[in-house]
C-alpha cells in the first residue's frame, strides 16, 4: 500500500523499493575501472601540460602587449569528476545514491569554463568534408569539449530544435536532427531503469560569447563564430555548414541551452571497445539488413561469438528496451570497457536521436527482445514496477527531469508516449512467455534480486 | 615488310568499319521512324503520330548539325532556348544540360506516356473555369488595367527596337517555319486558338517562340497580348518530356523541356508558405521560394513593368514528370522512398542539396514554379551588370554604400548610369525589390542588342516574400540616396497606394489565376500595401529636400526622346 509520507514523491518512494536496492557483491580491485594512484597520477600530468600551456599563451601575449584574462585553474583532488571516474566499475557507471553523481551535475551546471574546443572525432577529420556522403560521420555534428576550472571535461551539444517540434516524417534516422533535450532525459531514464550506464548529463544555459568564443584557442573553432542579422551571436560545425546541410546555431542574443555530459576517463587510462550492434540499421535509403527479413534472425546470433555465452546477449536487450523507449534509431555501435571484458557493462553512449517523435512507436527497435524472446529478470521486475500506477513511469520520469535546469526537458506528449511504450513491452515480453513458457524467456543474470516486489 | 603490309590491312579495315558504322548511324533515325510509325497505327493515336515523325527528324538533324558546327546549321531552332537564367553563365551557355537536352531530343521525344489528352482537357478545363468564376466577380485587376495610366502607348517600334526580325532572323530557322509538327499539336489541343490549317506565319509558332519574338527595347511583353495567356498554360498543361539539372546555380534547379521543344526553370517547393526566413539567415543563406517566383511575376505585371519572364505554378509528379525522363544520371541517383513512403530527392548543388534537405513529394506531387526561358543567348546576348548597391554578402563586411550617404553621387557620374534611363531603371527595380524584400539583387541584365537604352530584366526572385513582418529598408537606400523616380512609376504606386487599387487586393485576384493559388499568405500580401507606402513616404522626403522637378522624371510626354534622349539624369 502506498503511503505519502514522502510529500508525494513516486521517485523517492521507487528508489526505496527493494528492488532499487539490490547490493552488488563487495567490489574487488579489479573490478574497478580506474586505481586511485593511476588516476591522480594521470592528472597531475594533465595539469602540469596545462600550466605550460599557459605559460606559453602569456608569454605571445605579452609579445603583443594583449592582456590575456585567463580563468585560474585549480587542482583538486576531491573534484566530482574525478570520483565520477573511480566509481566506475563492472556493473554501472555510479552507484545508486552516490552523492558524487549529484555534486557532478552541480559542477558541470554552474562551473566556469575556462576553455573551449572541437571534440576529438571532429579534430580526427583534419578539416577534411566530403559533402557527398550520405551518412555524416560523427565529427560532422555540432558539438564541442568545455572544460572545468576544476579540469574536469563535458561534451556540449547545443539544442538544435523546439521541444514541439517532431522529427519531420520522411526523414530518416541517419539525417535525424542531435537534440541536447533527448540527452538529458535518456540520462534520468537510464538511472529510473536502474541501469546506470549513461554518463551523467545536465542541461546549461551557455553564454557563446563569454563562456564558448573567448575561451576558444583553437583558431578553427573561432573562425566559424559570428554574429547574425538578429544581432545573434552564433556558430557553425564547419563541415555541415561546407555542405550546405545545416545552418548556424544561434543563441538569444548570446545564451544558447545545450547539454553537457560527462566525459569518461580518457582512453589512454580506460580503453575501450566499439563494437557494432548486431541489429544495426543498413544506413541507406533503401537496402534492408538481415534482422529486418529473417524472424530467426536471433537464432544465428546466440551462436556467434560472443553473444554465445554469459550477459551479453540480456545486456543488448536492455539496450533495446531503453533505445525503444526512447525512440533512438541510430545505435549502430556499443561501447564496453576493455578492462571488463565480456562480462562488462554496455555504454549507453550518445543519445541525442531520441525523444523525436512522441507519436511514433518504432516496433523494429525492439527486435532483439522479440526476436530472441529473452529479457533479465532484474529489467523485467523493474519494467512492470513503472507500469504500475503508483510508479508510473511518466511521473518519475517528469519528477526526476523537474531537477534539470531546463525543465521542461520533455513535452508531455513524450513523456506519455513513454507510458505507453512500456506497455508495448510488456505485451512483447507476455507473448514470448506465451509461446516459449516463463522459465525459457525471464533470464536470471548475475546479479540475484534479494526481494520482489 | 609483311608485318608492314598487315598493318596497312588493319588500317583498311579499321577505315571499314568506321565506314560501316556512320552509315549505320544516319539510317538508324530512319528506322526508328519507321518503328514509331507503325507504334503509331496499332496505337491509333493519330494526333501524336505527326509530330513525333517530324521530332525524330528534327533530333536527327541536332544531331548532324552538332557534330558538323557549321555556322548556318546551328541555327536551329534549338538555340532559340535558353539554357541558363543565372547570370553569372552568360559566356558558358554550352552548357552541360544543353547537351543532354539535346540528346534526349535525338532519343524518343514520345515514347513517354504522359497525361492522355482526357485529362490534359479536363486540367485546361479547370483552369478556364477558375478563371471565369474570378472574371465574374468585381475585379479589380481589369479595372486598373482600364485606367489611363496603364494605356501609356510604347514609340514606334522600328528593327533596332525589336529582339528578333521576324522577316530576317527567323528564316534562319527553317525548323521553327517548316515545321508543321507544332501547329498541328497545338492545335489538337487548343482548337479554339489555333487553327489547324493555318498558314506556317507568326501565329503558328510555338507560344514560347512567339514570346521571344514578341521582345522589344521596352518591354518583355505587351499589356495585353493573347500568347502570355497561351504561354502561361502551356507552362502548366505541356508534357514534359525532359529534365536536367541545371549547373552552376546555388540551389537546386530543374530545366525542363516540353513536347513543344519549349524550355522552362522549375524551381521545386523548399518551403510551406507559412514559413518565415528565421531571423538569423543572411540573406544569401536563405532559401530560393517557388512562391516568390511566381508572385514577382505577378507584382512586376501589376507594376506595369513588364521585366519578369512569364512564371507558372504547377504540380509536378516527381516519378514520371521527373525522374522517368531524365537522362541525368547524378539527378537521378539522388531519388528515395522516405520512410513515409513519399517520393524524395535531392538533387545536386551547392546549397542545401542533401538528404537533410531533400524535397519529398505528397506522395510523388511536388509544387514549384515554371519559368519561361528566355532567348538562348547565342541568338539574343545579354550583358550582365553588377548592382551597384550590390550587398557584401560577406557576414562581416560592409558594402561602400551602406557607409558613404553621398554613394549615389558617384554612381550619378558614372557610365551607363550618368545618361540615359539606366539609373531609373534600377530606381524601379529598387522598389519592386522592397516590395518584396529581396536584398538578393546583386546583378541585372539587359539584352546586349539594345545597348544602354533598353529596361533591366528582373530574373531570380525567389528569394522574395521571405519575411513578412519585416520591411528591410535598406533596400530602398538606392531611392533614399539618389532621389529620382519615374514619373509614370510615381504615379502608378500613388494609385496602387488608393482604396480602390489597394495593391494588396490587387496581387490576391492577379495570384488567383495561378494553379497554386493561393500563391502568398495574407501576411505577406498585407505587407505590401505597408512598404507601398513606405516607398512614397521616401519619395514624398525627397521631393520636400529637392523639388518635385528634381527628383520626378517626366516620362509621359510621349515622344521617344525620353527613352533613348541622352542627357537624361
Amino acid at each position: 500500500s502506498p503511503d505519502f509520507d514522502d510529500g508525494g514523491s513516486k521517485l523517492k518512494r521507487l528508489f526505496s523499493q527493494p528492488l532499487y536496492n539490490i547490493q552488488t557483491p563487495e567490489l574487488k580491485q579489479e573490478e574497478k575501472l580506474l586505481q586511485l594512484e593511476q588516476l591522480i597520477e594521470y592528472y597531475r600530468r594533465k595539469v602540469s601540460h596545462w600550466e605550460r600551456h599557459k605559460k606559453l599563451y602569456d608569454e605571445a601575449a605579452s609579445f603583443t602587449n594583449i592582456s590575456l584574462k585567463e580563468p585560474k585553474m585549480t587542482y583538486d583532488p576531491d573534484a566530482s569528476w574525478l570520483k565520477f571516474h573511480l566509481g566506475i566499475n563492472r556493473y554501472a557507471l555510479y552507484s545508486r545514491d552516490d552523492p558524487t553523481i549529484l555534486q557532478l551535475l552541480w559542477d558541470m551546471e554552474n562551473m566556469t569554463i575556462v576553455s573551449a574546443d572541437y571534440t576529438q572525432d571532429e579534430k580526427a577529420l583534419k578539416g577534411a568534408c566530403d559533402c557527398t556522403q550520405v551518412v555524416k560521420p560523427s565529427g560532422h555534428h555540432l558539438k564541442l569539449a568545455l572544460k572545468m576550472h576544476n579540469f574536469g571535461k563535458a561534451m556540449f551539444k547545443p539544442m538544435r530544435q523546439q521541444r514541439d517540434e517532431e522529427t519531420p516524417e520522411d526523414f530518416f534516422y541517419f539525417v535525424d536532427f542531435q537534440r541536447h533535450n533527448a540527452e538529458i532525459a535518456a540520462f534520468h531514464l537510464d538511472m529510473i531503469l536502474d541501469f546506470r550506464r549513461v554518463p551523467p548529463v545536465v542541461g546549461r544555459r551557455v553564454n557563446l560569447t563569454r563562456e564558448v568564443f573567448q575561451v576558444a584557442h583553437n583558431e578553427d573553432l573561432r573562425a566559424v563564430f559570428f554574429t547574425s542579422p538578429a544581432n545573434n551571436t552564433c556558430f557553425f560545425a564547419k563541415c555541415l555548414y561546407m555542405c550546405k546541410t545545416e545552418y548556424a546555431v544561434c543563441g538569444s542574443p548570446e545564451l544558447l541551452e545545450g547539454s553537457l555530459s560527462a566525459y569518461l576517463p580518457g582512453l589512454t587510462v580506460a580503453p575501450r571497445l566499439s563494437i557494432p550492434n548486431p541489429w544495426k540499421r543498413s544506413y541507406t535509403f533503401a537496402e534492408r539488413e538481415e534482422w529486418e527479413v529473417n524472424p530467426f534472425f536471433c537464432d544465428s546470433i546466440k551462436q556467434a561469438y560472443p553473444y554465445n555465452s554469459g550477459n551479453r546477449l540480456l545486456n543488448i536487450i536492455d539496450m533495446a528496451i531503453f533505445d525503444f523507449l526512447i525512440g533512438n534509431m541510430d545505435r549502430h555501435h556499443y561501447e564496453i570497457f576493455t578492462k571488463f571484458g565480456d562480462e562488462g557493462l554496455l555504454l549507453h553512449l550518445d543519445n541525442a536521436r531520441g525523444f523525436g517523435k512522441h507519436s511514433h512507436d518504432e516496433m523494429s527497435i525492439l527486435a532483439p527482445l522479440s526476436q530472441c524472446c529473452m529479457i533479465k529478470h532484474s529489467t523485467l521486475l523493474r519494467l512492470q514496477l513503472l507500469a504500475r500506477s503508483d510508479f508510473r513511469l511518466s511521473d518519475v520520469m517528469r519528477e526526476s527531469l523537474e531537477k534539470d535546469p531546463l525543465r521542461p526537458v520533455l513535452t508531455e506528449p513524450h513523456l506519455l508516449a513513454l507510458d505507453r511504450r512500456l506497455q508495448k513491452i510488456l505485451r512483447v515480453v507476455q507473448r514470448c512467455v506465451r509461446r516459449l513458457g516463463k522459465d525459457e524467456v525471464i533470464t536470471r543474470d548475475f546479479i540475484k534480486p534479494t526481494a520482489t516486489p | 615488310m609483311i608485318l608492314f603490309r598487315k598493318f596497312r590491312v588493319l588500317i583498311l579495315m579499321v577505315f571499314l568499319v568506321a565506314c560501316t558504322l556512320h552509315i549505320m548511324i544516319d539510317l538508324l533515325p530512319k528506322l526508328e521512324k519507321r518503328a514509331a510509325g507503325a507504334d503509331g497505327e496499332e496505337g491509333g493515336c493519330q494526333c501524336a503520330q505527326h509530330p513525333g515523325r517530324e521530332a525524330q527528324g528534327w533530333g536527327k538533324q541536332r544531331a548532324r548539325s552538332a557534330a558538323e558546327a557549321g555556322w548556318p546549321n546551328k541555327h536551329t531552332l534549338r538555340i532559340l532556348q535558353d539554357f541558363s537564367n543565372e547570370p553569372s553563365s552568360n559566356l558558358t551557355s554550352h552548357s552541360l544540360e544543353k547537351s543532354t537536352a539535346g540528346g534526349d531530343r535525338a532519343g524518343d521525344p514520345r515514347g513517354r506516356t504522359g497525361p492522355s489528352a482526357k485529362e490534359r482537357k479536363a486540367l485546361i478545363g479547370d483552369a478556364s473555369g477558375a478563371r471565369t468564376a474570378s472574371a465574374q466577380a468585381l475585379s479589380r485587376l481589369s479595372a486598373l488595367f482600364e485606367h489611363p495610366l496603364y494605356k501609356v502607348d510604347l514609340p514606334p517600334l522600328t528593327d533596332d527596337d525589336t529582339l528578333f526580325n521576324v522577316n530576317n532572323d527567323i528564316r534562319f530557322y527553317p525548323r521553327a517555319t517548316g515545321n508543321q509538327g507544332w501547329h498541328n499539336e497545338e492545335g489538337a489541343e487548343d482548337e479554339d486558338e489555333f487553327s489547324p490549317t493555318a498558314e506556317a506565319t507568326a501565329e503558328s509558332y510555338p507560344n514560347w517562340l512567339r514570346f521571344h519574338i514578341g521582345i522589344n527595347r521596352y518591354e518583355l511583353y505587351p499589356r495585353h497580348s493573347p500568347v502570355l495567356d497561351s504561354l502561361l498554360k502551356d507552362l502548366v498543361t505541356q508534357r514534359i518530356t525532359s529534365v536536367a539539372m541545371k549547373s552552376g546555380g546555388t540551389q537546386l534547379k530543374l530545366i525542363m523541356t516540353f513536347q513543344n521543344y519549349g524550355q522552362a526553370l522549375f524551381k521545386p517547393m523548399k518551403q510551406t508558405r507559412e514559413q518565415e526566413t528565421p531571423p538569423d539567415f543572411f540573406y544569401f543563406s536563405d532559401f530560393e521560394r517557388h512562391n516568390a517566383e511566381i508572385a514577382a511575376f505577378h507584382l512586376d505585371r501589376v507594376l506595369d513593368f513588364r521585366r519578369v519572364p512569364p512564371v507558372a505554378g504547377r504540380l509536378v509528379n516527381m516519378t514520371s514528370e521527373i525522374r522517368d525522363v531524365t537522362r541525368d544520371k547524378k539527378l537521378w541517383r539522388t531519388f528515395f522512398i522516405s520512410p513515409a513512403n513519399n517520393v524524395c530527392f535531392y538533387g545536386e548543388c551547392s546549397y542545401y542539396c542533401s538528404t537533410e534537405h531533400a524535397l519529398c513529394g505528397k506522395p510523388d506531387q511536388i509544387e514549384g514554379s515554371l519559368a519561361a526561358f528566355l532567348p538562348d543567348l547565342n541568338l539574343a546576348k545579354r550583358k550582365t551588370w553588377r548592382n551597384p548597391w550590390r550587398r557584401s554578402y560577406h557576414k562581416r563586411k560592409k558594402a561602400e554604400w551602406e557607409v558613404d550617404p553621398d554613394y549615389c553621387d558617384e554612381v550619378k557620374q558614372t557610365p551607363p548610369y550618368d545618361r540615359g534611363t539606366r539609373l531609373l531603371d534600377v530606381m524601379d527595380m529598387t522598389i519592386f525589390d522592397f516590395l518584396m524584400g529581396n536584398m538578393d539583387r546583386h546583378h541585372y541584365e539587359t539584352f546586349e542588342k539594345f545597348g544602354n537604352d533598353t529596361f533591366i530584366i528582373h530574373l531570380d526572385n525567389g528569394r522574395g516574400f521571405g519575411k513578412h513582418s519585416h520591411d528591410e529598408l535598406s533596400i530602398l537606400v538606392p531611392l533614399s540616396q539618389c532621389c529620382r523616380v519615374r514619373k509614370s512609376t510615381y504615379l502608378r504606386l500613388q494609385l496602387l497606394a488608393k482604396e480602390e487599387y489597394q495593391l494588396s487586393s490587387l496581387m490576391e485576384e492577379s495570384l488567383l489565376r495561378d494553379r497554386l493559388s493561393p500563391v502568398l499568405i495574407q501576411p505577406h500580401l498585407l505587407a505590401m500595401d505597408r512598404r507601398l507606402r513606405l516607398v512614397l513616404q521616401v519619395v514624398a522626403d525627397c521631393i520636400e529636400k529637392e523639388g518635385y522637378v528634381n527628383v520626378v522624371e517626366e516620362d509621359l510626354s510621349g515622344d521617344t526622346a525620353n527613352h533613348r534622349g541622352p542627357g537624361h539624369r
